[in-house]
């Protein structure tokens, strides 16, 4: 397997997906981006160290939400009375009161699809980073940008901050260790899945599969 | 970068949606990554109605039924969607009553109305400019996921608020048909395909 230098442009010609309109995209260089003239849509964004930066947030990300699901996330007290949650008990009470369906979805939603993107991620970028070709390289990259749309550890952490306004009223609540560190985990996710553009991340592998 | 104005249908090529390789329109799967190729996706329009109306029937029981039941002291209250805002604001939360509204309400009832638009405008005239309508796809298809903020907001209160008999909460049925409407209304935005909207246009 012979190692390649990163492309210092990206030239090639896409469809845009909003309107089908043929764009040519002409040695577009680090920090640039190109868009649809017709529709708008951002087509893609070229950046000099996007694998290393994807890497970078994503054994971070996943680090954070190790550490997210060790401690406690929540903690309520009232009338010298407590109760201290972990993250997956969020999921888990929906399915005690007979939620199944909605239990899962908000397991997926939070835990296991952000997980899976960002081991995805790196199933793509440690290769593409260090210019070697992997069999497994196109199956990784397709789940990556069929699955991230599922994603939604930003809206939880909006949700997080809804409930505690409701509940102030009743008891104090007490912001956990697993909190701060899902906090911190939505942001590395957000950056990882942002770091990579998709037009780039494709030409490369295309790239590394033609010797 | 430069735009020549034609689409790759009109060279008769397909892109992928999945990698954006372009290939000839004849070509079943995606030299590159290997996802089914089509020039539009398939049954678009007819895939899209059918989740529309079907999260519009789990919409009624999604605002009629409860979200949430809190039990205090023996006796038992419930909360819809809506009275879930309206309590927010007699605690005096108004932005967190507005978030709520928002997310709750507004998002997902304009989201079905805009699809509904679309769809609609695709073989019927516009007043609005396709670049107009393209836009109001895009936003539609960001801020989807968005919507889940309150069931979100069910679990982790059901998980938390649980002190022995004295304050238990506890998740509605309106939670399920909810998350059903906000998933159904995803997959029905992710089902139109945008590049309808430009095909029968005559604008650039």
């Amino acid at each position: 397997m012979d190692t390649l230098e990163p492309a210092p442009s990206l030239s090639t010609e896409v469809a845009c997906p909003g309107c089908d309109l043929l764009v040519r995209i002409d040695d577009m260089r680090a920090g640039e981006t190109a868009k649809c003239p017709r529709c708008g849509c951002l087509l893609s964004e070229f950046r000099a160290n996007a694998f290393e930066q994807v890497i970078a947030f994503a054994v971070a990300g996943l680090i954070l939400l190790g550490l997210a699901n060790s401690y406690a996330f929540l903690t309520m007290s009232s009338n010298g009375m407590d109760r201290r949650i972990t993250l997956w008990q969020a999921p888990a009470a929906l399915w005690d009161y007979g939620m199944p369906l909605v239990a899962g979805m908000v397991a997926a939603f939070i835990i296991a699809v952000p997980a899976l993107v960002l081991l995805l991620l790196l199933a793509v970028c440690i290769p593409l980073r260090a210019g070697r070709y992997q069999s497994w390289l196109e199956t990784a990259a397709k789940g990556v940008f069929l699955s991230h749309h599922w994603a939604m550890v930003e809206v939880f952490i909006i949700g997080v901050i809804v409930s505690l306004v409701k509940i102030s009223e009743l008891a104090t609540i007490d912001l956990g260790i697993s909190f701060w560190a899902y906090a911190a985990f939505s942001g590395c996710f957000i950056m990882a899945v942002s770091s990579l553009d998709r037009v780039q991340c494709w030409e490369t592998i295309e790239r590394l599969s033609q010797p | 970068m430069s735009g020549n104005s034609a689409t790759a249908a009109s060279r008769n090529l397909a892109a992928c949606d999945i990698c954006y390789k372009l290939a000839p329109a004849q070509t079943h799967n995606c030299p590159r990554c290997g996802a089914a190729l089509h020039l539009r996706k398939r049954n678009s329009l007819q895939h899209t109605l059918a989740l529309l109306i079907t999260a519009c029937i789990l919409y009624i029981p999604a605002n009629t039924y409860p979200i949430m039941y809190m039990d205090q002291f023996g006796s038992t209250e419930s909360s819809t969607i809506i009275g879930g805002v309206v309590e927010l604001i007699a605690l005096g939360s108004i932005p967190i009553a507005v978030v709520i509204f928002a997310f709750s309400v507004i998002v997902p009832s304009a989201k079905i109305m805009v699809l509904f638009y679309l769809v609609w405008t695709v073989e019927n005239h516009s007043p609005l400019s396709s670049r107009q309508r393209g836009l109001m796809y895009r936003i539609v298809h960001f801020i989807g996921k968005w919507s889940m903020l309150d069931v979100f907001v069910v679990a982790i209160m059901a998980a938390l608020v649980h002190l022995g008999d004295l304050l238990v909460v506890r998740p509605g049925i309106a939670a399920l048909s909810f998350a059903g409407v906000v998933i159904l209304t995803m997959i029905a935005a992710h089902r139109f395909d945008s590049r309808l909207i430009w095909d029968t246009t005559d604008d650039d």
